[in-house]
């Protein structure tokens, strides 16, 4: 017991607290996330049929209610739960089950870092509305999602499947590629915000260009927008830059995957699609950010302003990121089912002699503007 | 000889190269699919096929569920001639022939079964039926079941007449008319 005494000293108050304010902001954010996974599943499905003139799933009802078949993932749930989970006799047991799992938590862990909100305060307690306030969040989430790639290949290596292989050799070089390029592409931002943490850019993005123009990344990056799509896009693996998986001529590197392992990979890419969409929400268009709303209420160029209770503000930021989030889903899923498939060596040469060069240059022209600015 | 076509596509220009233009354009066209359809629903024309079908058309009516006509004392049309399971080309008919008491002149089927599973819906049987008595006019397209033996017709599934029926006209059986007809002055 007198050994002890120290350590309940650290137990204080105000350790307790954070670790329950962090504990319930994380189960707040990854519980919406996992929950708007699910709903992209169905949101795939629905909106590509929609694009290309059909209807798309209706069939799965409870009580005979299908609710434009929004039953459509759990009914997926269940199916994957009920197959067989199959491991091929010569492959490596260890990898093969870690291989998933190695998928999908750093997935999961570059979420600690997206702000999805500015501060709450709860009788004097302010809470910051990040699961993690880290100062060098962007760095993070590139790091961890540079993890990614051990999951694709060791599932393709420990499968011992060529066609496995093939498409793991695919990937290994496709996302390590892209991910030098997805660096590369942020570069510009940090130049022009000097932070890396996301909060503060985001922070910093409330500001107005000329007295109107909200101050966004994507005002200031434009060609850095496009480049960052496509090497997020590929980072994803999705379609235009889905040789990985290539359903046509290899099925890719979870070939010999069955059941949940097989869902776990799929549920990652979903996943990923709401990291790409948050991480160009919060870098590009402004995050949590609504126009002329600060922390007292709308302040409009004119000179009018509206109070706003500040908990209305909070939430309202909240769900302008939701929003944000949504719309950039929408449109990685529609030019997921617009563009055809490149092929591998377009794939290759589009990120070291297109993305790599452009992003390059994108860099040398914001280090001018800012020398020319005064303001480096 | 086989003729090659030759077709000279004109070389890309530099917007379509970029081809983040040419992204952008299909983007456009796909998104507005999905709005369009997003709000008009109605303008698909997809057909939730087993609940709604569409109507059939002209010769696609004489492809549909066989039936066997009857005549206006409920006896059969079929006089067991076989015919039409000779002209079946999947060998589906069965039939096995049976004599009428009373009757000298014709047979009746005491078995006629049509076994759907095998059918390919040519038609050839009904033309085939000297008696037009086997027809595949019913406007039901046999969908999925859930037993085999759903997909076996025997002879008492088929008997149907359709409204306005029985009609005695028509056909080669005139001797079965006359029968008829003496029997009713009797």
């Amino acid at each position: 017991m007198e050994r002890l005494k120290p350590l309940i000293a650290l137990l204080n108050l105000d350790l307790l607290l954070f670790i329950a304010v962090s504990a319930v902001k994380a189960g707040f954010f990854l519980g919406a996330i996992m929950g708007f996974t699910a709903f992209l599943t169905w949101v795939e499905r629905k909106l590509s049929s929609l694009m290309q003139d059909r209807i798309g799933p209706n069939r799965a009802a409870i009580f005979g209610f299908t609710l434009l078949g929004l039953f459509h993932p759990i009914a997926d749930g269940i199916k994957l739960m009920m197959k067989e989970d199959f491991v091929p006799a010569r492959a490596d047991k260890v990898l093969f089950t870690l291989a998933p799992i190695i998928t999908l938590v750093p997935v999961l862990a570059a979420f600690a870092v997206i702000p999805f909100g500015n501060y709450v305060d709860i009788m004097g307690y302010r809470v910051d509305l990040v699961i993690a306030k880290l100062p060098l969040g962007l760095l993070y989430v590139l790091a961890v999602s540079g993890f990614a790639i051990y999951g694709t290949f060791l599932a393709g290596w420990a499968s011992k499947s060529n066609f496995a292989l093939l498409g793991a050799l695919r990937g290994a070089a496709q996302m390590i590629s892209y991910e030098v390029v997805l660096g590369l592409t942020l570069v510009g931002l940090l130049m022009i915000y000097g932070t890396a943490d996301l909060q503060q850019i985001v922070r910093a993005q409330g500001r107005l260009l000329f007295g109107f123009i909200p101050a966004w990344g994507i005002v200031y990056q434009f060609p850095a927008f496009l480049l960052f799509l496509t090497a997020a896009m590929a980072e994803n693996k999705r379609t235009p830059f889905d040789v990985v998986e290539g359903e046509s001529e290899i099925i890719g590197y979870f070939m010999e995957y069955s059941s949940m392992r097989f869902a776990v990979f799929m549920f990652a890419e979903f996943i990923e699609i709401i990291l790409v969409a948050m991480l160009a929400a919060t870098l590009f268009l402004g995050g949590w950010q609504i126009p002329y709303l600060s922390e007292a209420g709308f302040l409009f160029p004119g000179g009018r302003s509206i109070a706003v209770y500040p908990y209305a503000v909070a939430l309202a930021q909240m769900a302008a990121f939701a929003l944000k989030t949504a719309f950039m889903c929408w449109v990685l899923m529609t030019l997921r089912w617009t563009v055809p498939r490149f092929r591998f060596d377009q794939v290759m040469k589009l990120a070291w002699q297109g993305v790599l060069p452009l992003s390059l240059l994108n860099i040398l022209v914001t280090g001018l503007a800012l020398v020319l600015a005064g303001k480096l | 000889m086989i003729e090659i076509k030759k077709v000279n596509n004109r070389p890309l220009n530099l917007l379509e190269r970029i081809y983040v233009w040419e992204i952008f354009k299909g983007f456009l066209v796909t998104s507005r699919h999905f709005f369009v359809n997003l709000f008009f629903p109605g303008r698909i024309i997809t057909i939730q096929y087993p609940e709604v079908t569409r109507p059939l058309e002209y010769a696609a009516k004489g492809r549909t569920l066989h039936r066997l006509k009857l005549r206006a004392d409920g006896s059969p049309k079929c006089v067991a001639c076989f015919l039409c399971a000779t002209a079946c080309p999947a060998y589906c008919i069965h039939i096995e022939a049976a004599e009428y008491t009373d009757n000298p002149v014709e047979k009746y089927p005491a078995v006629f079964d049509v076994d759907l599973s095998r059918c390919v819906m040519c038609g050839m049987c009904v033309e085939a039926c000297p008696e037009d008595a086997i027809a595949m006019d019913t406007e039901i397209i046999p969908g999925g079941v859930l037993k085999r033996e759903q997909l076996y017709l025997t002879r008492d599934k088929l008997f149907k007449n359709l409204p306005g029926e029985p009609s005695l006209k028509g056909a080669a059986n005139r001797l079965a008319n006359e029968y008829s007809r003496e029997a009713g002055r009797q």
